[in-house]
Formats: C-alpha cells, structure tokens, sequence
C-alpha cells in the first residue's frame, strides 16, 4: 500500500513535470518568461529523499514483473485455483482467428464450445467486441487431456488458423493443491508469470498450425493487443500497442487540413465527370452500335477509372489518422476525473491503430470525452460501494476501435453500476421531460434514450465534472451530424457499453438510390438491411400508424409519396419497401421504383438554398440529374412526430415542393 | 463442380444423410446438389423450424443444415429443440453475415457449427468432415466415383 502511495506521488509528479515541460515549450516559441519550477523540484526532492523511495523503487520493479504476465480478475484466479485443486492441468491455449472467417464472433464462441468439450474454461480473453476478438481468443482452462489433445480440438477448418497450447501448470497432486486453496485466493499466485515472448523455457509448448495457412505471425506481435494490466500501481495504466507508436518524424509532412479537402472535393468532381463520360460513352454506343473506336473508347475508360478510385482511395487515405491520436489524450483525463471524484479507475484502449477520417476523429473528440467523464463520474462506482457489491475494488474503463464492414466502431464501456432505466422513468417524469403516461408506455430501451435529451440528469449531485444535464445532447446532436449511430448497451451493476457508428468518410458513400413520384432520392446502403416487394393488402394500420408484416417481424412503415396513398385500386398496388434500420430499430420504406446502387461523392447543402433536415446532402449523377440524399433519422423523426390521423393525409410532408428543387439543381450543376 | 471425396458414415459406410432447413426452395436445392457432391444424401427437406423437428424425429438425420430465418419457428430455436430432444444431434447453422448475433446464440444453445450464405462448396465440405468427426469417412479417392 506504500508503494501505491508512492506510486501515485510519482505518477502526479510525471504529469505535472509535462505540463511544465508543455507551458516551457509555449513560453520558448512566444519568447515569455519561464514557468516556475521550484515547487516541482521540491516534490522531486521529497518523493527522492524520503525513506520509502529506495524500498518503493525496489516494488516497483516487483510490480513491472507482474505486470509482463498475464493479468485475471480475482474470480478468474479463484477459479483456477480450484480447477487445480480439483486435479485439472491448466492450460493456456490461445487460437488464432482465420483471417478469413467473416464471423469472427461466432467462430470464437464456437472455439469456445470445443474447448468446452475438453476442459472447463476459467477464463477467456480477449473480451468478445473487442477488435481483437476478431482475431484470436485465448482461454486458460482446466481439462484432463493432453496437450495434443486439447490442439487437435481447436483446429477447426475455416475458423482457426493457428492453434498454441501451453501447459502452465501439470494436474497437481490433489493433497497439495487442497493446502494451498484456502490461503491463496488473494494473492495472484496460482497463475504463475509466463511471459509468452521467451516461451521457449521450461514450459513445455506445443506449437500446431493447420496445413493451409500462413507461417504464424510473431508470437510477440501476436500478443500486443491482450487485456491491459489491473490491480498495481496508482494512477490508470495503459499498455498501448507497440505499432501504434511514433512513426519516424522524417517522413511526416505536415500539410494545411484545407489543402486535402480541396483535393478531395476535385476528386469528387472528377468521379462525376467519369460517371458523365460513361453516360456519354454508353449513348454513343446506341446510336453507332459498329464504331470501332468505341472499344478503344471504353478500353481508355476502364484504365480511366481504376485510376481514379486508386486516386479516391489515396486521397482519403490522407485525411484518414490513427484513433490512437484521440485515445491517447483519454489515460490523463480519466486519471484526473477519477482523482476528483474519489474513483479508483482503470483504464485500458485498444484498436488505437484503426484509422478514421481526420474530420470525424475530430468532431467525437468532445463526444468521447464527455461519455469517458461519465463513465468514471456516474459508472463507476465508490470503492466501499464496489466492493459491497463483490466487484474488484478498481473499476474498469474500456475504450476500443475498430472496423466493421464500412463503418468504425468506437466503444467505450464501464464495469460499473449500469443505467437503471427505472430511475431514468422517474427522473424524466420528475423533471417534466415527458408525462407519467407516456413513460409507462416506453420500453426500456427507449428510456435509455432519454439520457440524450436536454436538460436530462439521473445525477443526484451537481459537481465539477458531470451532472449538470448538457452534454449527452451533445452526444447525441453530434452522432446525427455524423450520420451515426449511438447503442447503449447496459445491465444494472454490471456496467455500460456506448457503442458509436461511425462512418469511414464523410465525403463518399455507398448508396441506393430510388424513385418517389418521379423524384430520385438516396439513402446510404449501409442503413437498408433488405429489399421486399409487398402489396397494399399487406398494409395493416396500427394505433394511427401503417405498419407491414414481413417474415415475422412487424415493420413501421414510411411513406414518403404523398399519391400511393391516394389511388383507388390500393389493394393489388405492388409496392416496394425498403427495410431501413436507423438507431436499432427497422423500419419499411416505400418508394416507387428501384434505381441502383452508386458510390455518391456528396455535397453539402447550404442552408440559404435549403431549410429542411430531412436531406442532408445532394449528389449529381453521370447524366446531370441530382439525387437527394435523405437523413434517415430525421425522417423517421419527422413521420413519428406527424402521427398521421388518417393514412395518406399528413405524412407527406416529405417531398420537397418543386420550387425547392429546381433551386437546388441550379446551384449544385452551377458548382459542377 | 468441383470433385469432393466422399464423406461416409464410418459405423455402416453408407452415405452421411442430411436434414435441409431453409425457406427458400432454391437454397435448399442447392445445399442438396451440394452434398450430393460430397456423396451425401438428403434424408429430408424442411421450409420452417416446426417441420424441421418433425422431419429430425422422422429421419433423425446425421447432419441437419438449418437456416437462420424463417416463419413459423426461427433456426435457433428449431435447433435449440432438435438438440434438447437429441444432444447428439449435428446441427450446422447456416447463415448469411448479418445475422452473425444469432450464429452465436445457435451455438451456445448447442449447434455444432455454421456456414456462411452464400455457401461456398469447399467450405462446407471441411465444416462436414469436421462435425462428423469420427463418425465420419472420407473415401479414398478410388471410392470417390459416386
């Protein structure tokens, strides 16, 4: 306990010998006075002159070794230690995800069910939805068998690629093993340090690989990304991958953010022009269907256009910067609002090597930190409170990125006391952000949403850093900008996951591109989970609302026309619904006619041409016409506000009047 | 098509017999011209998890091939009762990747594996050899002219 005062002294002397470091820098370029250092230099002295220092020095370097090892939650030991004591051999046994299983969650938990039929699994890391997970899963178990055993269970075709069993320690006589449980349980010592990087040592090690792959990567490397330290010193620790470190300064330039949007935006301009040219290209073809220039033609396109997405796709690549640049500002901030409430926490990043738009890193900066300041603030529990509850007295925060098909996940999740959507109710009713009634009629999850709202706080105490009700409206306004999604995932007492969506880039996206009464609009393809065809006959009306039945799943539906509603022959009229999901919910779309699938190079619309949130962008196609990009969430806000009395009469709010149009045509095709 | 040795049961030698699950008749078309390739035989086709279960008690299959979505009773929860009623039933999951949530609540309730739509040939026919462990055969290539 000493040396973690000790600890926590030096750690707040490194960053305070930082900021000073940080406000000389700032006084060398502007030529000021130098800060003042002399209190600095007395806590040096102090922490080095004390007594404790050379003993503290001497744990600490006790506590680094420990730290090299394997770091279990108490009950993780717990159960080790009683599969020992039960006459099983523990087992480390770490397998490799084939890179090529497109379900990486799936195929760990079915690693996880063969393991299970060999061993009883004490523990499991990384933790599933981690990016890591996706790539390998660890377990140390108990089991009976073999080694070899154990191996050949875990090959499984198509989802491990490289299986490594080690041994750590062999089934143990049952009468030493019974000693030894009761005393053991606080210590950390039934899993004895085994570093994997010299695992060439004593520990037998049976290396497996299966025939297919690739020579294993480097066990090091493989191994960058486990769950961070717990349990020593004083402030959080980080262990950040050693890839994401600094690249070498010489190769670095440093350009304007301006300059690469400019470049982007004529790429953009290019990719119209090359969809111009097809158009064009295609046209001729008709009316000289034997030219035999055409082929050359087409043949120039071709080339043409793989270069131009080659040059798209470095051109984004610039803007595009490890989320490593944000998280590392996250290890100072959590340290210090933890300091000021009272909290002892921990905090661990992984993913810091995903890349994200330079633009979009940005703008969830301030998101982040206010979901991390919460985190620590209301997730995580006082340490009495905590260690009431039988959880580690350290709480535990978890930031991680990664990718998902074309979009990066950013989580951030607490092993704390969790949301009660109960008490979220009755704060709500309490503060008059909606009725008595209508909170009995929300779901839970829908109550969680609530904490997006303005003015919204389930603290009891204002304070410093949190619980003046601003902030996850901000959150939230942010999310909507980014064309993003936000997930609270959360159980009472256990802890809470806000999983951000984001988008790889703000500039281009895959979309769909459909009809509405002779207007062309597009959604991104990401948000359209399925396409149905379906008749009017189908169409039920709940409560005021349409609603559709496909398969067994009851979908909201929107309608964006205002005449389908109207005809007179409804029941037969075909129609198409796109099933769209915004936040977590999905909901039918229906338009007339299907277009196609385009990469968009979208353009912003100003808002002196165009009042309405319901677009939040336009594009302009090959052929000169211009596509609407519609902002789903605001419509489907839009059409759940209008709560029509009678179908067809007040939800057709949605199309543009063509006023509004034409305006818009002129001002994208003029910038064109 | 490509040529795949023939996978046998290895009690009697007689061919692996599958039970298909899926809605769409297409798909369940081409899982069987699939494993008929692999010298399989479909033992019974199901388009819903309620048939599914009658089907497995019927023909109690070697392997049942289960599609996620489907009216009447979902994938998992027709798997979910296969193996209830028969843990040594072989269920394999097969799915495309959006439903990959649910592959992992099929395995935990006790499906032995799962493919991905659209299903690649080769891919199933490791999944095959691995699921039928060793009850399964693989004929050596001589035998494979089925």
């Amino acid at each position: 306990m000493e040396s973690a005062a000790v600890h926590g002294a030096l750690a707040e002397i490194c960053f305070l010998t930082a900021d000073v470091f940080a406000a000389m820098l700032v006084s060398y370029h502007r030529g000021g006075p130098m800060p003042e250092t002399a209190a600095l230099r007395i806590r040096i002295d102090e922490l080095t002159s004390g007594k404790t220092a050379k003993k503290a020095r001497k744990k600490s370097s006790a506590a680094e070794l420990a730290k090299s090892g394997k770091d279990w939650s108490e009950s993780e030991k717990l159960g080790i230690a009683r599969a020992q004591a039960a006459g099983l051999a523990i087992y480390d046994v770490l397998v490799k995800i084939d890179v090529h299983c497109s379900m990486p969650i799936a195929a760990r938990q079915l690693i996880h069910n063969a393991i299970g039929e060999v061993g009883q699994v004490l523990a499991m890391r990384p933790e599933a939805k981690t990016p890591a997970a996706s790539k390998q899963a660890e377990f140390v178990i108990g089991s009976s068998y073999s080694v070899e055993q154990i191996s050949t269970k875990c090959r499984i075709p198509t989802i491990s690629s490289d299986v490594n069993v080690l041994l750590i320690s062999a089934a143990p006589l049952k009468k030493a093993s019974h000693e030894k449980e009761p005393a053991e349980n606080s210590a950390p010592e039934p899993l004895p340090v085994c570093e994997r990087s010299d695992a060439e040592g004593s520990t037998p090690r049976c290396e497996t690989k299966a025939a297919d792959e690739e020579a294993p990567a480097n066990p090091v490397a493989m191994h960058e990304v486990p769950a961070s330290s717990l349990a020593s010193a004083g402030g959080p620790q980080v262990r950040a991958s050693e890839s994401s470190g600094q690249p070498t300064a010489e190769n670095i330039l440093r350009v304007e953010a301006g300059r690469i949007d400019n470049v982007l935006n004529l790429v953009g301009e290019l990719i119209i022009g090359k969809s111009m040219l097809q158009q064009a290209l295609n046209e001729l073809g008709k009316r000289y269907p034997k030219e035999p220039l055409r082929g050359k033609f087409a043949d120039a396109m071709a080339f043409q256009a793989r270069v131009l997405n080659d040059l798209q796709r470095s051109v984004m690549k610039i803007r595009m910067i490890p989320v490593e640049q944000l998280f590392r500002r996250f290890p100072r901030i959590v340290r210090d609002v933890a300091r000021q409430c009272g909290r002892e926490v921990d905090l661990e990043l992984s993913g810091q090597e995903t890349d994200l738009d330079k633009g979009i890193l940005d703008a969830i900066a301030e998101p982040l930190t206010h979901l991390v300041r919460n985190a620590v603030s209301h997730g995580i529990e006082p340490v009495e409170q905590r260690r009431a509850a039988g959880k580690p007295p350290r709480g535990k925060i978890r930031m991680n990125a990664f990718h998902q098909g074309n979009q990066v996940i950013v989580e951030i999740s607490d092993d704390g006391r969790g949301i009660d959507a109960q008490k979220i109710r009755m704060k709500a009713v309490e503060s008059g952000l909606i009725t008595a009634e209508e909170a009995s009629r929300l779901s839970d999850g829908e109550c969680l949403d609530l904490i997006f709202r303005p003015g919204f706080s389930t603290a009891e105490v204002v304070t410093e850093v949190s619980g003046r009700g601003v902030g996850m409206d901000v959150v939230q306004s942010v999310v909507y900008r980014l064309k993003a999604t936000i997930h609270i995932e959360t159980r009472v007492g256990q802890g809470t996951t806000f999983r951000l969506k984001l988008p790889l880039t703000l500039a281009i996206i895959k979309a769909l591109m459909f009809w509405v009464e002779h207007h062309l609009y597009a959604i991104p393809l990401n948000a359209v989970s399925q396409i149905a065809r379906s008749t009017e006959a189908d169409v039920h009306q709940v409560d005021n609302y349409e609603v559709l039945q496909l398969r067994n799943q009851v979908l909201p539906l929107l309608r964006l026309g205002r005449g389908a509603a109207m005809d007179i022959d409804r029941k037969s009229t075909k129609l198409f619904v796109l099933v769209i999901t915004v936040g977590e919910k999905k909901y039918g779309l229906i338009v007339d006619k299907l277009e196609g699938e385009e990469e968009l190079v979208i353009k912003a619309l100003d808002d002196q041409t165009f009042v309405t949130d319901l677009v939040n962008g336009a594009s302009i196609l090959g052929d000169g016409k211009v596509v609407l990009i519609l902002n789903l969430p605001a419509v489907v806000e839009h059409v759940a506000k209008a709560r029509p009395t009678a179908i067809g009469v007040t939800n057709t709010g949605l199309l543009l009047n063509q006023a509004d149009r034409t305006r818009l045509t002129e001002s994208a095709g003029g910038r064109a | 098509m490509e040529q795949f040795a023939a996978v046998k049961r290895s009690k009697d030698g007689q061919p692996v017999r599958y039970l298909i699950v899926d809605d769409s008749v297409f798909a369940r078309k081409n899982l069987t011209r699939m494993i008929e390739t692999f010298g399989g035989q479909v033992a019974a086709e199901a388009g819903d998890g309620l048939t599914a279960i009658s089907e497995f008690d019927r023909t109690h299959p070697d392997i049942v091939l289960m599609d996620i979505t489907m009216p009447q009773m979902e994938g998992i929860e027709a798997a979910e009762k296969i193996v209830q009623a028969h843990p040594e039933a072989r269920v394999v999951m097969v799915s495309s990747v959006g439903y990959q949530e649910n592959i992992v609540a099929a395995l935990q309730r006790g499906a032995r594996h799962f493919v991905q739509k659209p299903v690649k040939p080769e891919v199933l026919y490791e999944v095959i050899k691995y699921v039928m462990g060793e009850d399964g055969l693989v004929a050596n290539a001589a035998g494979a002219g089925v």
